[in-house]
């Protein structure tokens, strides 16, 4: 089971946003899609979810045609935490993790419980009866990320399942950023693929089992994470003097500059 | 603040209902004890024509369909309000955005300035001129301001807010047109018209509007999930599997006809529409399964007892109940709002 971007262009008002990517998201395993501001990082992530039609080119989501699949049925495989959110109606965090459980018909006992526990997945659970309009950036953000944990916390019979995050860790503190790395890979392990736009190299290197480097609406690497982040690719893509080290106790690539 | 529990607020405003429904029978200028009431509206079922007492004929032909009116009224402008406010995003949109009201004084005053007014001409079922003008007017905005703003990806929501304030602004010049060809008695009858009132409550209209609260209240509480969902964004509730673009035509065309008879059979009521749902939506929180059924209870409730209140106040005059539904609710809604700021508790 898989997301497929295969040749797919993007062009809006004029502009090329994207160039004949192609791309597989496989369930299992983490990608993460790395890359300067205006690379066009979002605006892949919104084709292969089905926000923005490519203007050639196609996506698969499990095989079929992102658009020919029944909404709810495939709300219930694929869930995706925008960047921003522009809720502002007075919901508790509790009401908004609920929205998640909306595409499935699973009965309020075990939504609720489902909610209960993607609460406490993302260290929120003291947020729970708490107005989300009275909450601070990063526990907003936190409360989202429990959302759509919340929409596919369960396998089900209709095929892989697929989370999409875009920059989930941008007003997180360190412990936080930690914590949606665990959060993410346990994922992983229990066969969800995700795929998330990422700002920090170190971080996405610490997690990623596949790292996409983009630039200007283009396709510059591709691999495993010690194979795309070299310094002459990090220099050439995001124009910066950078130097590369393992980490002391993973052996991951760490980018410093 | 506190919130209120759903369950404990919807059988209080049921229980609510049809008490004030009962009051809103009984008072009037000729009080009538509700203990009579049952026995007028029997008489009126059995006896013949001549032999009806005069309060019998008060409650059948007067106060019942006006109150009936008054409620199914109220009912149509508040949920229609909370489906609005939902569908566009903003606790406090306002039915009269999208151009309905504007549209539906343009219809009326054309109909009065240039309908044979002094013929009490009648459409096809018993329905004046000027309510048919109304409803043709408010009809017409909605359907521009949505053909405006629906392109090639969809109906665009801000895109509508701008058609509504342009179209708004059109009606609202074309009104001055109107009003500038009128005479005085004319000038009179668009200004009652426009402040809002239930006085000419007439059977066939109660029609109308009963045929519009039904539509509203058997199809807008299946859409609550998709209202909640909408409230995080578009884009989020297409991924939570809401069909978006369907659910927006329908809403949107549903709202429409529902303001539109609204305004056809009893002027622009304003207020209604945007605070009921305001109100219950901090009582209770802005989840549409319950903001729904609140909404519509309160909203009938509001506006039977400001119609209520408008023919005793000022008796034997009348007050136009539009006038009432804003004295009434507004200091209520300062009294929450103010309530709110000062335990420091947001929207």
């Amino acid at each position: 089971m898989t997301i497929e971007a295969k040749q797919v262009c993007l062009k809006l008002a004029g502009f090329q946003l994207l160039s004949h990517i192609d791309l597989i998201v496989n369930e299992g395993e983490i990608t993460a899609i790395c890359g300067p501001n205006g690379a066009g990082k979002t605006s892949l992530l919104r084709v292969l979810v089905g926000d923005l039609a490519a203007s050639s080119g196609s996506v698969y989501f499990n095989g079929k045609p992102i658009a020919d699949h029944n909404p709810q049925k495939r709300a219930r495989n694929l869930s995706v935490l925008p960047q921003h959110s522009s809720l502002d109606f007075p919901f508790t965090a509790e009401e908004v993790v609920q929205l998640g459980r909306i595409p499935h018909q699973t009965g309020v006992r075990r939504d609720q419980e489902i909610v209960d526990e993607a609460l406490a997945a993302v260290d929120a659970s003291y947020l729970a009866k708490r107005f989300y309009t009275h909450l601070s950036g990063g526990e907003k953000q936190r409360v989202h990320l429990a959302r759509v944990l919340a929409q596919v916390w369960e396998e089900n019979d209709q095929g892989g399942r697929f989370l999409v995050l875009d920059e989930p860790t941008s007003s997180f503190d360190l412990a936080h950023q930690q914590l949606t790395i665990s959060i993410v890979r346990s994922l992983a392990q229990q066969n969800v693929g995700v795929l998330m736009v990422m700002h920090d190299l170190s971080l996405a290197a610490g997690c990623a089992d596949h790292m996409v480097l983009m630039r200007c609406g283009e396709k510059v690497a591709e691999g495993n994470p010690a194979v795309v982040l070299q310094k002459d690719i990090i220099s050439e893509v995001f124009e910066v003097d950078a130097s590369v080290q393992n980490h002391p106790h993973t052996g991951k690539p760490m980018v410093i500059i | 603040m506190r919130r209120l529990s759903p369950y404990t607020l919807l059988p209080l405003l049921t229980l609510l209902l049809p008490a004030v429904m009962l009051a809103g029978l009984a008072i009037g200028p000729v009080l009538i004890a509700p203990t009579d009431i049952a026995s007028s509206l029997v008489e009126r079922l059995i006896e013949s024509t001549e032999a009806i007492s005069q309060n019998s004929l008060i409650i059948s032909e007067l106060r019942l369909p006006r109150m009936l009116l008054a409620g199914l009224v109220g009912l149509c402008l508040a949920i229609c309000g909370t489906a609005m406010q939902g569908l566009f995003r903003n606790p406090l949109a306002d039915p009269s955005l999208i151009g309905v009201s504007s549209g539906a004084s343009a219809g009326a005053s054309f109909a009065i300035v240039f309908g044979g007014l002094w013929l009490p001409m009648s459409g096809g079922v018993g329905l004046s001129l000027v309510t048919l003008g109304a409803f043709g007017g408010g009809f017409c905005a909605v359907i521009i301001v949505y053909r405006l703003a629906t392109g090639s990806n969809g109906t665009s929501v801000s895109t509508m807010l701008l058609a509504g304030i342009a179209i708004s602004a059109f009606a609202g010049a074309l009104n001055s047109l109107f009003e500038f060809y009128a005479d005085d008695d004319m000038l009179r009858r668009i200004s009652l018209w426009q402040m809002g009132s239930l006085d000419s409550a007439t059977w066939p209209k109660v029609f109308v509007a009963a045929v519009a609260a039904l539509l509203l209240i058997s199809y807008l509480p299946r859409q609550s999930r998709a209202l909640n969902a909408l409230l995080l964004g578009e884009s989020e509730a297409r991924h939570l599997g809401v069909p978006v673009e369907l659910v927006k035509q329908r809403l949107i065309l549903l709202t429409a006809l529902g303001i539109g008879c609204s305004v056809a059979v009893a002027g622009t009521i304003a207020f209604v529409g945007l605070v009921v749902p305001h109100m219950i939506r901090l009582l209770i929180g802005p989840d549409h399964r319950f903001l729904i059924p609140g909404t519509a209870l309160a909203g009938a409730i509001l506006l039977i007892v400001a119609d209520a209140l408008a023919r005793i106040l000022v008796a034997p005059a009348e007050l136009p109940a539009g006038i009432l539904t804003a004295l009434l609710g507004a200091p209520f809604f300062f009294s929450l709002l103010a309530h709110q700021s000062m335990r420091g508790v947001g929207k």
